[in-house]
């Protein structure tokens, strides 16, 4: 990437290492730690403002595949090829509770929110196969739900509203914490590979397989199909104010204004990249758009203002994961070889 | 996504084949004689492997449709998941083994080998290996479709279980696979013991191997089963026929500029050309003349003669759609009635119709071919019959290109790049496709269209 006016590199504030590839990476919500896995198995918990390793854990046999703190940073759930999920006490270092998810490759782990909303206890939903599960922080199974047709590609809880959101082919479906058939579905006959509701609730995205992006607003159930994607789309990503949806597939970072509907409109298009993006990361409130690429590229972008990226580095590795500490200051990245770093936020 | 020129990428291979056909005792085979190899096994959820194999990963058969441009095609959602996440491990695995359920159609687990650019940057589908079950293949080889499929998708066939079935019937059965799939190895094995060599690095575009083991594999079957050279004055002739197993015969009647098998070679193709084209009736009593067009002998209950005119001496190809001999037929001079005798006779491999369509067609060309009417030939061809069209694998010498093509297919799907240099080698074209109701002569007639 050619130093551009304006561009800053970033500097790393500090770098661990785990045994391979980084496969989940996640901030507690207190911003104290940041969570690691490998695919092969190993779990860390590094210190967030020094990457000093506070914990290690062993993981999943055959590999750890999803991670996922609760609200009050005490718990960490982690899910593995093994079929069981782990809720990690992170004070003691201890496995609180081992849970069965009902098949082999727990994917998926989401903590409801804290919020009016949501149940006053927070509540783990877990996706593993077709199977889809509700368990209490204690590790009571509150709810097992019908077999879902086919593998469970995602899972997410619907903004401002009590919803656990589970997308497999050619549906995503709502569903109640208290009932086995879904509040609503949306239907459309794609493979879908990842999917995104939009901060706001109006909309939600989903990167299929074929190469496209599905929207779908909310309160109607009308749907939009964005195509012209070199291949299949793993990566999205909204932005704090719902109104740009970055989305992979490509090397570029493909990005739809979304303040009245993307449909018709000419996205916005990122290049710094020569490989195809494995991650996009908006800020929680902040402006920064992060991408990562198979190309070792981390680029820092504010598509409001320009198409330039504004800031990146380069590490020797292609680069997994990203996540944005919960204050935004801090930025950590996950790559192929398992190195997990953090750079700081440029002004 | 560019295609790696060496072979970087995994090898696959997918085990197909009925339940009870010996799928498992061929994968633990293979795991307890390749120990020291990391091998990767993808099974289905009703598998059993024996060996303490900590590599062994259930899944479950999620077929998807998808879109890919123009082109609609199924895939193992499953499988893409499970080795996407195999792939990125640091310890990569040295060879992946896929196994079907008994009922699946092979056609999706192949195509996802071709239609996900990280499967096709990471993996590459070495060979499909199918079991029959030598005993019981015949209680569903006549109405099964998925049973036709495996035979039709493989590139190697194990007759297994040989020990329950006399050798007569091995002979029969073994001949009727290859008129399915004529660009598959058989071999002949008793709890699936097989040499591994023979299953394993296939190398999925290997084609010059199918070529080595059976040259046969690529001299077509003809739309007639004989063919006669005559020499013979102007005049009248008559062609008697006593009643046979078909209620029509399609002949051609052509003039040849000699005498020779060459000039009998030439004639050949045009005359399968001939062979697709709407015939013309003809009845007993009937004329028939010299030209470039189809009959179609109308055949009775009784015996039945039809008149041959020459209006000029020369020389004559005659081509049947069965032999002769299955009608008694003569070819008699009139008025004297003395029968004709040809120079030259030849005896053709029949069509396999009867196999509910399910064949192979083979085209072998010399020359070069004109890279841009090959695309659209094939384009136009994947697109329209794509998905009668189970595999296709071949060799290409491309006009202008000093390295040999190679490709193969899975319905829609290509995967080609260029192999190693021409050199001394003469410049050809190999090719066979493997599929239903497939149209012979329009498939070479339409590859001939792209020669250079």
């Amino acid at each position: 990437m050619k130093p551009l006016r304006h561009f800053t590199t970033l500097t790393r504030l500090w770098a661990a290492s785990l045994s391979d590839h980084i496969i989940a990476l996640t901030w507690s919500p207190d911003g104290r730690y940041v969570a690691a896995a490998a695919i092969d198995g190993p779990i860390q918990v590094l210190d967030g403002a020094t990457g000093t390793l506070v914990a290690q854990y062993a993981g999943h046999r055959f590999g750890t595949m999803a991670l996922a703190w609760k609200a009050d940073s005490q718990l960490l759930a982690s899910g593995g090829q093994d079929g069981v999920i782990r809720l990690w006490d992170i004070n003691t270092g201890t496995v609180l509770s081992t849970l069965e998810a009902g098949a082999m490759w727990v994917e998926h782990l989401a903590w409801s929110p804290a919020g009016d909303a949501f149940p006053p206890q927070q509540v783990l939903a877990s996706a593993a196969g077709k199977t889809l599960r509700l368990w209490e922080s204690t590790g009571h199974l509150l709810r097992s739900y019908p077999e879902h047709p086919s593998t469970i590609a995602a899972i997410q809880w619907q903004p401002h509203a009590p919803y656990l959101t589970s997308a497999a082919y050619s549906r995503v479906a709502l569903w109640d914490i208290t009932s086995d058939t879904p509040q609503r579905d949306f239907q459309w006959k794609g493979s879908i590979l990842t999917m995104s509701w939009s901060p706001d609730g109006r909309y939600i995205a989903a990167g299929e397989q074929d190469a496209t992006v599905h929207f779908w607003f909310a309160k109607t159930g009308k749907d939009l199909q964005m195509w012209g994607y070199p291949t299949k789309v793993r990566a999205l990503s909204w932005s704090a104010d719902s109104r740009w949806l970055a989305t992979g597939g490509a090397a570029e970072v493909t990005v739809w204004d979304c303040l009245k509907s993307p449909a018709g409109s000419k996205p916005l298009q990122l290049r710094a990249h020569d490989q195809l993006l494995s991650h996009l990361a908006w800020q929680h409130r902040g402006p920064w758009l992060a991408s990562a690429g198979d190309d070792g590229r981390l680029a820092l972008w504010k598509p409001a203002r320009s198409t330039k990226a504004m800031a990146g580095v380069r590490l020797h590795a292609a680069l997994t994961k990203l996540a944005w500490s919960p204050d935004d200051q801090c930025l950590a990245i996950g790559t192929a070889l398992g190195t997990v770093c953090a750079v700081a936020t440029p002004p | 996504m560019p295609t790696p020129s060496a072979e970087t990428r995994v090898p696959v291979t997918i085990l197909t084949g009925f339940l009870g056909a010996g799928k498992t005792t061929l994968l633990n085979r293979i795991l307890t004689e390749q120990h020291g190899k990391r091998i990767a096994v993808i099974e289905n959820e009703f598998g059993e492997i024996g060996v303490d194999q900590e590599l062994v990963i259930n899944a479950e058969e999620e077929v998807f449709e998808m879109n890919n441009g123009c082109i609609c095609c199924t895939v193992r959602g499953d499988l893409i998941r499970i080795l996407s996440n195999l792939m990125k491990r640091r310890d990569r695995f040295d060879y992946i083994l896929v196994e079907t359920t008994g009922l699946a159609d092979p056609g999706p687990v192949a195509q996802t080998f071709f239609v996900d650019d990280e499967m096709q940057a990471q993996v590459a589908l070495d060979g499909i290996v199918t079991l029959v079950d030598a005993k019981h293949i015949w209680e569903h080889i006549d109405d099964s479709q998925e049973a036709k499929e495996q035979v039709a998708f493989a590139d190697v066939i194990l007759l297994n279980k040989t020990d329950l079935v006399a050798s007569a019937d091995l002979d029969r059965l073994e001949a009727r696979l290859k008129a399915m799939n004529a660009a598959a190895q058989i071999y002949r094995t008793h709890n699936a013991r097989v040499d591994l060599d023979r299953v394993l690095h296939l190398g999925g575009f290997n084609l010059d191997r199918a070529l080595s083991v059976d040259p046969k594999f690529l001299e077509p079957e003809y739309p007639f089963e004989w063919s006669g050279v005559y020499t013979l004055a102007a005049g009248d002739y008559a062609l008697e026929l006593e009643p046979g197993s078909d209620p029509s015969m399609d002949v051609v009647l052509l003039p040849l500029p000699e005498a020779s098998s060459e000039a009998l070679e030439a004639s050949k193709m045009p005359t399968v050309l001939l062979f697709s084209e709407v015939p013309q009736i003809v009845h007993p009593g009937e004329t028939i003349l010299p030209a470039q067009r189809l009959m179609q002998l109308q055949l009775d209950e009784r015996a039945m003669r039809f008149l041959v005119h020459l209006p000029q001496a020369g020389t004559y190809a005659l081509f049947t759609e069965h032999k002769p001999e299955e009608f008694q037929a003569r070819f008699l001079h009139l008025p004297s009635g003395i029968m004709a005798q040809p120079m030259l006779q030849h005896d053709y491999k029949p069509d396999h119709q009867h196999d509910d369509q399910v064949s192979s067609v083979g085209i072998n060309l010399p020359g070069d071919l004109d890279e841009k009417r090959l695309n659209a030939w094939l384009r136009d061809l994947l697109s329209t019959k794509g998905t009668d069209i189970f595999r296709m694998k071949g060799v290409l010498s491309i006009k202008g290109k000093k390295h040999r093509f190679v490709f193969q297919g899975v319905h829609m799907l290509f995967d080609g790049r260029p192999d190693r240099p021409w050199g001394k080698e003469a410049r050809h074209n190999s090719l066979i496709f493997i599929g239903r109701h497939l149209d012979r002569a329009a498939l070479t007639a339409g590859f001939k269209e792209c020669l250079a």
